[in-house]
């Protein structure tokens, strides 16, 4: 055991580190154009899908050197590169089970962010029971024909593809009879309409596609291999960010010192108060405790180990910590954690939050609610690694019993 | 970076857990829990021949030189065998020595130590609550070479078999920790029974307690002491927490209720979850601050702090919700499931409790 940074990821973090204080944006992005710009920049510089082979315009980083650039953007507060989704999984999907034809359409699209893509997985009635998706994709002879409804599709407003489950099968069980595809969002049959959450914002959509098109040439893997893909790069979601994500909360507990500080209850400052230290007490050391998993499960993925089943401690551990961390945050701030315009200075929040928009307490302690949701449920993931890690007898459930 | 253990680490844990498996047997914990003594000079004896008493010490003592990690490696597995046994106290006691001490203290107490023949202890509590070196009462008055100690300590483990004591006192304004005989005229020792009859815990009473001038470590001694000890106690807790799980799992795969194994429910297999989230994030934190401490890390003091705060918790609510997975069996005394839930316990006010930690916390990161 030793966690000390070796002498070549030492030079790449000091080059890191230099290059984002050089080239981070010095005035809040607003618009998708000037994203995509920084994302360019990024992009051409390197420290855009950094773990891709290089034979698709990546540079076959180390999961350790991945981790070091997140963590380094983070830390000079950078705005997330775009197409998040595509970069992190969709691309690797598509260089696992791709064809050579569709490598050489989309790959490199994909990574400059020429174009958006999202995942048209979720539906209204199909959310943790994802394998019971309706939306069906109907075999014309040259092309499917797709009819049905996707929820809860992030950038959905703004993707020019997407990543679709479909099924192609209703007369088989219900997991063999989904097929993927790559999707065109930019078609008469689709629909977007973006879905106002309780954040206010919308990052989130519902997709409607009516009489729309797949093409035969964009199946991803076989037919009816759909439910099989979206395992085994689902766990592409997750990984290598722990350590910029951890990164975020340190810098928001800066600001929370610095508000506690400068905030006063009977006339002394909040950091005076021994409940107050408790809980930042508290909240530090979890902090701290994701950090050093962080650095476990980092060292794990260094080795070339996949963590598998093991991932889902990983997911369940920060979202639930994250949910905590901003309750305990507007404990201590009290109303001025509320408020979303008008704020003191010393009581805003302008790190990112997860999500990689600028944000108040307010916005980072809504957020917080999705995180447990999205990407399989704190209640699946204790499913998974019940049955999974730990080898806990699967429940009996009406589906299993048909099949 | 590599969090994982070597090769080496991991035979010294699978040959510690094998042995303790064999030699400290649930059985064996309650035959001690009934002793007077508490411990067993055997177990004492193979555990100085098996290297882990000089583990941290260096080889011209008799040690082996390894370092803190290695020692919470055997730290945890005697958590997990809820081993009554000195070798917290006596481990920290001796590095504290080993670094500090002069030449006397050393030939006399480390060889001893490693060989098995010494054990030791660490007085690190009063009457009053609180780890801060501000609230120690205990005086050291100089007369003429000698040192008389008076004051009370309080819950310092295993005095009882300790051959020596390391006492932290105020002469004048200034602080020092004594390296005591607790053969000392003028100490006098009064055992607690406690909740956990596997960590013996005494009262100390310095009557004007003589030591030579020269068994003196300085006051950093006693920021040495505390955050070794927090990490020490985070591992054997974590270890207890580790046992508590895995005997959770197997009851949870073969009792049946409603005609199903209970793991199959998720309210039981949500509850196993979640215990060994707390366990895989315990272990996170013991070996980072075991590994910070050992090489010097600039948040070595702060990794201390966060393990046994966090650790305090975490096992408090593992060991707890094993019980809970079990139901009625597991509150029985005749269940071993309680051996490791008060072990946990026992060491959760010992070596700072987590409020102390998260002030020491909040000290180092809002300063």
């Amino acid at each position: 055991m030793d966690l000390t940074l070796s002498p070549e990821d030492r030079a790449f973090r000091d080059q890191a580190r230099a290059w984002f204080s050089a080239n981070v944006p010095r005035r809040e992005l607003t618009t998708l154009a000037e994203r995509r710009a920084w994302h360019r920049t990024m992009y051409e510089a390197g420290y855009v899908g950094m773990g891709w082979p290089r034979e698709y315009g990546g540079r076959g980083a180390t999961p350790m050197q991945q981790a070091i650039a997140a963590d380094e953007m983070a830390r000079a507060n950078a705005p997330a590169p775009i197409n998040g989704l595509g970069v992190g999984f969709i691309g690797p999907t598509i260089i696992v089970h791709g064809t050579a034809q569709q490598k050489e359409r989309y790959l490199k699209k994909i990574l400059a962010a020429d174009e958006m893509w999202c995942q048209l997985y979720s539906e209204p009635n199909s959310g943790s029971d994802l394998a019971s998706l309706r939306t069906r994709a109907e075999d014309k002879g040259d092309h499917f024909l797709v009819n049905g409804q996707k929820i809860w599709t992030s950038g959905g407003h703004i993707a020019d593809w997407g990543i679709l489950l479909a099924r192609t099968d209703p007369a088989v069980p219900k997991h063999k009879g989904i097929s993927c595809f790559l999707f065109n969002m930019r078609q008469p049959g689709v629909e977007v309409r973006p879905l106002k959450q309780i954040t206010g914002s919308s990052e989130f959509n519902e997709v409607f596609m009516t009489n729309a098109r797949a093409e035969k040439s964009d199946l991803i893997g076989r037919l009816g291999q759909g439910w099989e893909i979206a395992q085994t790069t689902l766990g592409f979601e997750r990984g290598g960010n722990s350590m910029a994500r951890v990164t975020r909360y340190a810098s928001a507990f800066d600001r929370l010192v610095d508000a506690a500080r400068k905030l006063s209850r009977g006339g002394r400052p909040l950091l005076d108060d021994p409940v107050v230290r408790a809980k930042l007490g508290r909240v530090y050391a979890e902090m701290e405790v994701q950090r050093y998993a962080a650095l476990r499960v980092l060292s794990a993925l260094q080795k070339g180990e996949s963590p598998g089943a093991a991932s889902s401690i990983t997911k369940l551990s920060y979202s639930e910590f994250e949910k905590r961390y901003y309750e305990l945050c507007l404990e201590i701030l009290g109303p001025y954690g509320q408020v979303t315009d008008g704020a003191l200075e010393e009581t805003t929040l302008d790190v990112d939050s997860s999500s990689g928009v600028r944000s108040s307490w307010a916005y980072a302690f809504l957020w917080a609610r999705a995180g447990t949701i999205y990407s399989g449920s704190s209640e699946i993931q204790k499913n998974v690694i019940g049955e999974r890690v730990l080898g806990l007898p699967k429940e009996i459930r009406a589906d299993r019993v048909r099949t | 970076m590599d969090f994982s253990f070597s090769a080496d680490q991991q035979l010294l844990r699978n040959s510690a857990r094998a042995f303790l498996d064999e030699h400290c047997k649930p059985a064996h914990v309650r035959t001690l829990w009934d002793d007077p003594r508490g411990e067993s000079d055997a177990l004492w004896k193979e555990m100085a021949q098996l290297g882990w008493l000089g583990l941290a010490l260096p080889e011209d003592v008799g040690g082996s030189a390894l370092g803190l990690v290695e020692t919470a490696i055997l730290q945890e597995e005697l958590g997990r065998a809820a081993c009554p046994s000195p070798y917290l106290p006596t481990v920290l006691a001796a590095t504290a020595i080993d670094r500090f001490g002069g030449p006397a203290q050393k030939s006399r107490w480390l060889p001893a130590i490693a060989s098995g023949r010494a054990r030791a202890t660490v007085a690190l509590l009063e009457r009053d609550l609180s780890l801060s070196p501000e609230s120690i009462q205990t005086r050291a008055d100089e007369r003429g070479g000698k040192v008389a100690l008076s004051g009370m300590k309080q819950f310092v483990p295993w005095a009882h078999v300790a051959d020596v004591m390391l006492v932290p006192a105020r002469a004048g304004d200034a602080l020092a920790v004594y390296v005591v005989e607790t053969l000392a005229p003028g100490l006098s020792i009064t055992p607690l029974a406690g909740m956990d009859p596997g960590t013996r815990l005494a009262q100390v009473t310095l009557d004007g307690a003589a030591v030579a001038a020269e068994a003196r470590l300085p006051a950093e001694a006693l920021s040495f002491l505390l955050p070794r000890g927090a990490v020490g106690a985070a591992a054997e807790m974590l270890g207890a927490a580790r046992r508590c799980l895995d005997m959770a799992v197997e009851y949870a795969k073969v009792r049946e209720q409603f005609g199903q194994p209970i793991g199959s429910f998720q309210a039981i297999r949500h509850k196993c979850a979640e215990m060994l989230l707390e366990v895989e994030n315990s272990h996170a934190a013991t070996y980072y601050a075991a590994w910070a401490l050992d090489s010097g890390a600039e948040d070595a003091m702060l990794a201390a702090s966060v393990a046994k705060s966090y650790v305090n918790d975490a096992s408090r609510k593992v060991c707890g919700d094993a019980i809970q997975v079990h139901g009625g069996i597991g509150f029985t005394w005749e269940y071993d499931l309680h051996l490791y839930f008060k072990r946990a316990k026992a060491l959760e006010p010992l070596y700072g409790d987590a409020e102390h930690h998260r002030e020491l916390i909040v000290r180092r990161v809002a300063r």
